[in-house]
């Protein structure tokens, strides 16, 4: 918001509302296109003047696009920004919009996802389900909080900041080596996260007896003297070592339960 | 209005309160372990409900939507899930073995809505575009959001509402040994989303991080809370350490 935008208070306020939709509309052939175009109308409406022009504008915003719906802002921010030039400068190519934003989108994807579907995400129900294995509340309202005062704080910032500096941001982002640092060091903390719950979150135990008589003892008190957690590093590791031959989630999901129910009537498990 | 009724009624809500996450922010509160709590509180069973949105959201843990792939509608499994395991008296188990395959046949019908209803709106508002009509550019994607989010909702009713008797019944009557076989799936099924997860950020250079984390709660029974701010110490060590090193390299070459 420049001195002189017309992109004012409540512009902002309206694009930042409706930035909330993105994934609500989401379709195979163009994916967010309804929901993008529907974040840019406010803006449109302040900054276009003519009936073509606003035409051009909404056909613009209506194509394919796809984002991290919770840092989806800055590119509105951004789009924003270079409608209002394209509106006050005669000479702006106004194809470069588009090209913007086609290029944009995409690492924005990256980093998003890891980050918040990959990172925060993971975080967030690793805390909460040791709660909620108790039956605590806490659990759930900690998963809401932690996901969502970050993101929605996120969105302001990314919105603010792609209005007040357009297309420079992402290029002094990447001069820094700030966006390279913050992915590594998340990508550490969710591979930690994970490693924990792997160890504390996957049931895996062997209740067949081994022995005879008086030193008999379950299979499972030889794994644990091995290394506590063997079994379940184990099945992480077969579920690993499975999807990375290409094998469907799906497939594995059922042979997980064949498998399960048939161990059970064996005794095995 | 006969209880049945009534309760796929409240469910119908709960469901689409939980679509509706992605109109509100991506909240996530479409997620398992707040959407079975939701069911467990209307129900009279929170602690139940708790526990169940735990267990699923373990098992849906490398479900989400990223790129043009969705995961499954975890909205309908984990609410008609949640709801047969209290009014049946069954465990998380039978919820478990309930919400899986509800997820996958819902999504389908949702792939139909986002391949046809959805791309038939927005080459409609394209028409609205080129007369510069901003009112029918909101309008169809507000249609897209109600319609596609109310018509799931209408199904996770109507599919408790008509199941109800048949399910409770094939509940009670499944043998001791599958139950029992389903309650160890529940303890497994975690792996597959932990390795789904862990492709996603895995490399050789990253495989370390991944062995402390378990040994630390392997060996010193550390809480995930625990790990993650180790983690978050660990990270600042690492990724803050590489720019002094680039800076000092930078500086022999100069000198």
């Amino acid at each position: 918001m420049t001195m002189n935008s017309k992109i004012g208070r409540k512009e902002f306020w309206q694009s930042y509302r409706r930035s909330c939709s993105l994934d609500a509309s989401w379709n195979y052939e163009r994916m967010q296109n309804l929901a993008f175009a529907y974040m840019m109308i406010p803006i449109i409406r302040a900054v276009c003047r003519t009936k073509e022009e606003i035409g051009r504008a909404l056909k613009r915003h209506l194509e394919f696009f796809s984002t991290t719906p919770h840092i989806c802002t800055l590119l509105v921010g951004i789009m924003g920004a270079m409608e209002e030039a394209n509106q006050n400068d005669g000479e702006f190519e106004e194809s470069s919009i588009n090209a913007v934003k086609a290029s944009l989108m995409g690492p924005m994807a990256g980093i998003g996802d890891s980050l918040i579907w990959g990172t925060l995400r993971v975080i967030a129900a690793g805390i909460a389900i040791s709660f909620s294995m108790n039956g605590s509340v806490a659990g759930p309202v900690l998963f809401f909080a932690i996901i969502n005062i970050p993101c929605f704080a996120l969105r302001y910032f990314c919105l603010k900041q792609g209005l007040q500096v357009g297309t420079n941001f992402l290029l002094s982002m990447s001069k820094t080596s700030i966006m390279q640092r913050l992915t590594e060091g998340t990508s550490i903390l969710g591979l930690m996260v994970i490693g924990s719950m792997v160890s504390s979150m996957i049931y895996f135990e062997l209740t067949m007896q081994v022995g005879s008589g008086d030193f008999a003892q379950p299979l499972q008190d030889y794994f644990n003297e091995i290394m506590p957690g063997i079994l379940p590093l184990a099945a992480f590791g077969a579920m690993y070592y499975l999807l990375d031959r290409k094998f469907k989630t799906t497939t594995l999901l059922a042979w997980v339960f064949a498998l399960s129910v048939i161990g059970k009537y064996f005794g095995v498990l | 209005m006969d209880t049945a009724l009534f309760q796929a009624v409240v469910l119908g809500l709960i469901a689409f309160f939980g679509y509706m996450h992605s109109f509100m922010g991506s909240t996530m509160h479409n997620r398992p372990i707040i959407i079975a709590p939701l069911v467990g509180l209307l129900f009279g069973d929170l602690q139940k409900g708790i526990m169940i949105g735990a267990t699923l959201e373990l098992i849906w843990m490398g479900a989400f939507p990223i790129g043009a792939s969705n995961p499954p509608d975890m909205v309908s499994g984990a609410i008609i899930g949640t709801a047969f395991a209290i009014i049946s008296n069954q465990d998380t188990p039978a919820a478990v073995a309930l919400a899986v395959p509800i997820a996958s046949l819902v999504l389908i019908f949702d792939n139909m809505l986002m391949t046809f209803f959805i791309p038939f709106l927005s080459s409609k508002a394209d028409k609205y575009a080129e007369e510069g009509d901003f009112r029918g550019v909101e309008k169809m994607h507000l249609i897209a959001v109600l319609g596609v989010k109310g018509l799931l909702s209408a199904i996770v009713a109507l599919g408790f509402y008509l199941g109800a008797p048949s399910v409770t019944s094939i509940l009670s009557s499944i043998p001791e040994f599958v139950t029992e076989g389903l309650n160890v799936a529940t303890g497994l099924l975690p792996a597959i989303g932990f390795a789904m997860l862990a492709k996603m950020i895995m490399n050789k250079k990253l495989l370390p991080f991944f062995l402390l984390g378990f040994l630390l709660t392997s060996y010193m029974k550390i809480s995930v809370l625990g790990v993650a701010l180790f983690g978050v110490v660990i990270a600042m060590l690492v990724a803050g350490a590489d720019k002094k090193i680039e800076g000092g390299a930078v500086d022999d070459n100069e000198f």
